[in-house]
């Protein structure tokens, strides 16, 4: 059996997990870490590098590499124009049109990008589930996260990722409240559940109440463009201010590492360094005090959504990175009026729980459900360009609605539907998620034709349409053009020209593993040659000419190191490694025998 | 009006053609989970009797039941038609139970299916109800003496207080109102029953329309009143 996972795409970092008899767990590297950072490079070769080594390139090659690629997702251009400045890539496409974002010599939609991190985590569950000796370990279906305030157009594009990376994604479920299911499963919580999920760009609330093993969400709230990184750019903006605003984009790369690191610091102490200057816990709090009570507001509405007072939730659950800053802590403590809990890895628990949903789905199993709401309402545009709600807000999906439309003139054949999302009166100031035309309609005067047109919200969030003309009973024909998504087609072009790129993709990374490896023996070599008692060692234990040997394999694997023969790489790596086993040994004997008669290695 | 409590009509499986009973929601045969079909009502579908009182309880412990029976997270590896089913019901389902949860949507709800909804919601905000015909006119004469003494620039404590007494009589209408509907609920309920016949409901049923057209037309007014405050700040 082809394996699922549960995936937890987030802002700043991505992460696998899976379940195995209803038990969920992170997959890791062998290193032990289960964060993939969400960046995405382009080597001038065309090389994709994702993650860690992408990290890497954004100190070297900033303006080759994507990150926050989820701000980006169902986004126009209109509404990204102004945060694009600071960023190291290029950010372009047309008026009224999706996004656009710059990797390399191309241009791509954000799903596409996305889909890159997506493949990396489906090859790191591959990796891993080879490594279990399983006989099948291909991943094909996944549960992917969103935060829940995400909209039609976010979500869509999402699935939209996830098949550009060949995988089914069985189900689109929100980051808070897959949170509380990971929270939920092994302490049987039964009540009123606030979870707080403040991540790298994205801030999310949802109450829900769990019972019976239902968690139902009574009411969510939040804001898609709030997060760490909103935090980061204040103390940029901060050293830049200080240092001057015309830096290389490297520089400011290494800007937003220092601050990010300042940033960490003060989530343990009191006191960290900014641009070379001490930078107090409090200066901290008050310059970010701004952002973190705009999560405050959403707060209050959901609870008022709900039906509820404050006092009433039982529990507070903190989920998202940025919540392990102590304003962040203090804050949400005194609005709910009670300690937060925090006893799960808030990075984790999101991936968790989509892994347990996910196994719910392949299982069928009926101990636990999820059953979430549509977090904006859903509407048309009518006369005067106002909006009418079809589907209210926080209604529990999958939802539907009707509404019935007629046609102005004798013998229209047509008419304009335009589909929004918000909760605002205007049209303009709500989200814009389709136009259809419905087409077909008998001709008949004017006001006569009666077209029921039916929307269905499934149980991803995600909207359908379909309408049918009473009084004929003629099927209408839809043609549906997403505001801000990808048509079918481009999703399914994309599918296949990441299957040209994934060979490509694979090899690079072998290639990257086996420079590393290759690096280390290196390191580990020269050093072993800079002892002061090598010269020693050489005369006294090994063999005649075992110094030449190691000194020419030495040479050689820096020869072929940064070639792209990889097996050649790893025949050098193990000549060299091979060379200096001996010598290895000897070195490791003596400094034994060193720390045992308490004197230095050195002092030998 | 055609009572559909009298009459049970069937549906038909898909999946075997067999009959099942308009609100059963697997087939009695074939035990597959039934495409909805256009009969029944949000009441009947929850096995709640058409009743505008009963235990939220009892609601939310059906609702869960029904949702753990057929909702699309269990269908997943089941036939294209049987996901279908799934979603249809499920939805169905959740409509119903959104509605029936907030006490004004019920009625209106019930309102109509006995088939007495008689206007428009436009219509309904623009007629002044017969009843409300005195509040109505003294509180719009009120409206136009705090506007002219607004325009006069007298200060601005003073007409606020203004507004908030002219406010007074017409959140006292709403109370009575809500007292009324309480009443007439309880009456239909009791009705209900007590079996009784079209000829005792159609009174009750037509009173709580009136209510509900009342209330509606109460709230635009208390919404006029709160935007005068708001905006004039």
């Amino acid at each position: 059996m082809s394996k699922v996972v549960g995936i937890d795409l987030g802002t700043t970092n991505s992460l696998v997990a899976y379940a195995k008899d209803g038990v969920p767990t992170v997959i890791r590297d062998r290193s032990g870490d289960a964060l993939v950072p969400s960046i995405v490079s382009a080597a001038p070769d065309g090389t994709i590098y994702v993650g860690r080594e992408a990290q890497r390139r954004l100190l070297t090659d900033a303006a080759h590499t994507v990150y926050s690629v989820k701000r980006f997702m169902g986004k126009g251009l209109d509404d990204v124009r102004d945060e694009a400045s600071l960023l190291p890539f290029r950010v372009t496409g047309e008026a009224g049109g999706v996004v656009r974002i710059g990797l390399g010599d191309r241009e791509l939609p954000p799903p596409d990008i996305s889909a890159f991190i997506l493949r990396d985590l489906k090859r790191r569950a591959e990796a891993f589930f080879a490594e279990q000796g399983e006989v099948d370990n291909e991943v094909d279906r996944a549960v992917i996260t969103v935060p829940a305030y995400f909209n039609d157009a976010q979500r869509t594009a999402t699935r939209d990722a996830g098949r550009i990376a060949g995988l089914d994604v069985m189900r689109i479920i929100n980051e808070p409240t897959a949170a509380s299911l990971a929270y939920g499963l092994d302490k049987r919580h039964t009540g009123l559940i606030a979870v707080y999920d403040f991540g790298g760009g994205t801030f999310d609330i949802s109450i829900l109440r769990v019972e019976d093993g239902v968690f139902q969400v009574l009411a969510t709230g939040g804001d898609t463009h709030l997060g760490g990184d909103d935090i980061d750019l204040l103390l940029m903006h901060r050293v830049l201010a200080e240092v001057g605003w015309t830096q290389s984009a490297e520089r400011i790369q290494e800007i937003r590492k220092a601050v990010i690191q300042a940033k960490w610091d003060l989530s343990d102490g009191e006191v960290a360094e900014l641009n070379g200057k001490r930078f107090t816990r409090a200066e901290f709090d008050s310059l970010i005090r701004p952002i973190v009570d705009r999560t405050l507001e959403p707060c209050r509405q959901a609870i008022v959504d709900a039906g509820l007072e404050a006092s009433q939730i039982d529990e507070v659950v903190l989920v998202g990175g940025s919540t392990r800053i102590p304003l962040v802590r203090r804050l949400v403590g005194e609005l709910f009026g009670r300690t937060p809990h925090s006893e799960l890895n808030p990075d984790e628990v999101v991936a968790l729980g989509a892994a347990v949903q996910a196994d719910i789905l392949v299982t069928g199993s009926r101990e636990l459900l999820l059953l979430d709401v549509t977090p904006l309402s859903l509407g048309i545009e009518t006369l005067g360009g106002v909006m009418s709600k079809i589907i209210m807000r926080n209604s529990t999906i999958p939802a539907t609605g009707s509404e019935m439309f007629t046609t102005g003139a004798d013998n229209q054949t047509a008419v304009d539907i335009h589909v929004l999302q918000g909760e605002r009166e205007l049209v303009s100031d709500n989200r814009s998620l389709a136009r259809f035309k419905l087409r077909g309609i008998p001709p008949m005067p004017a006001g006569l034709a009666r077209v029921q047109v039916e929307f269905q919200i499934d149980a991803n969030g995600i909207l359908s349409v379909k309408a049918h003309e009473l009084r004929t009973d003629v099927e209408q024909t839809i043609e549906v053009k997403p505001s801000y998504g990808l048509t079918d087609e481009e999703v399914e072009r994309m599918l296949l020209e990441s299957f040209e790129h994934a060979e490509a993709d694979f090899a690079a990374r072998l290639l990257i593993e086996a420079r590393n490896e290759a690096e280390t023996v290196i390191l580990a070599t020269e050093k072993s040659m800079r002892a002061p008692d090598f010269a020693d060692i050489v005369r006294a234990e090994l063999p005649e000419g075992q110094r030449q040997r190691i000194e020419s394999a030495l040479v050689d694997l820096k020869a072929v190191m940064e070639g792209e023969d990889r097996e050649l790489i790893h025949e050098k790596t193990h000549t060299l490694n091979e060379a200096t086993r001996l010598l290895a040994e000897v070195m490791m004997n003596r400094s034994v025998q060193a720390a045992l008669s308490g004197r230095n290695v050195n002092d030998v | 009006m055609p009572s559909q409590t009298t009459t049970p009509t069937l549906q038909v499986c898909r999946d075997c053609g067999g009959g099942a009973p308009v609100d059963a929601h697997f087939c009695p045969q074939c035990t597959k989970i039934l495409s909805i079909g256009r009969h029944g009502d949000y009441f009947s579908f929850l096995g709640l009797a058409r009743k505008l009182n009963f235990e939220p309880a009892e609601l939310e412990q059906r609702f869960r039941t029904l949702s753990r029976q057929f909702h699309p997270d269990y269908f997943y590896n089941a036939t294209p038609a049987e996901r279908r089913a799934s979603l249809e019901r499920s939805s169905y389902l959740n409509d119903a139970y959104r509605t029936l949860k907030q006490p004004i949507a019920r009625v209106d709800y019930l309102l109509q299916l006995e088939g007495f909804v008689a206007r428009s919601p436009e219509e309904a905000t623009k007629q002044v109800p017969p009843a409300l015909l005195e509040e109505v006119f003294a509180l719009n004469e009120e409206l136009d003496e705090i506007r002219d003494l607004r325009a006069s620039g007298a200060p601005v404590e003073e007409w606020k207080a203004r507004l908030e007494r002219a406010r007074g009589p017409i959140e006292h209408k709403r109370d009575v109102h809500e007292a009324q509907l309480q009443e007439l609920s309880a009456r239909w309920d009791a009705l209900l029953d007590a079996r009784a016949g079209i000829v005792d409901r159609r009174p009750v049923l037509e009173a709580l329309r009136d209510r509900v057209l009342e209330r509606n037309y109460i709230n635009n007014l208390l919404a006029g009143i709160e935007k005068e405050l708001t905006t004039s700040a």
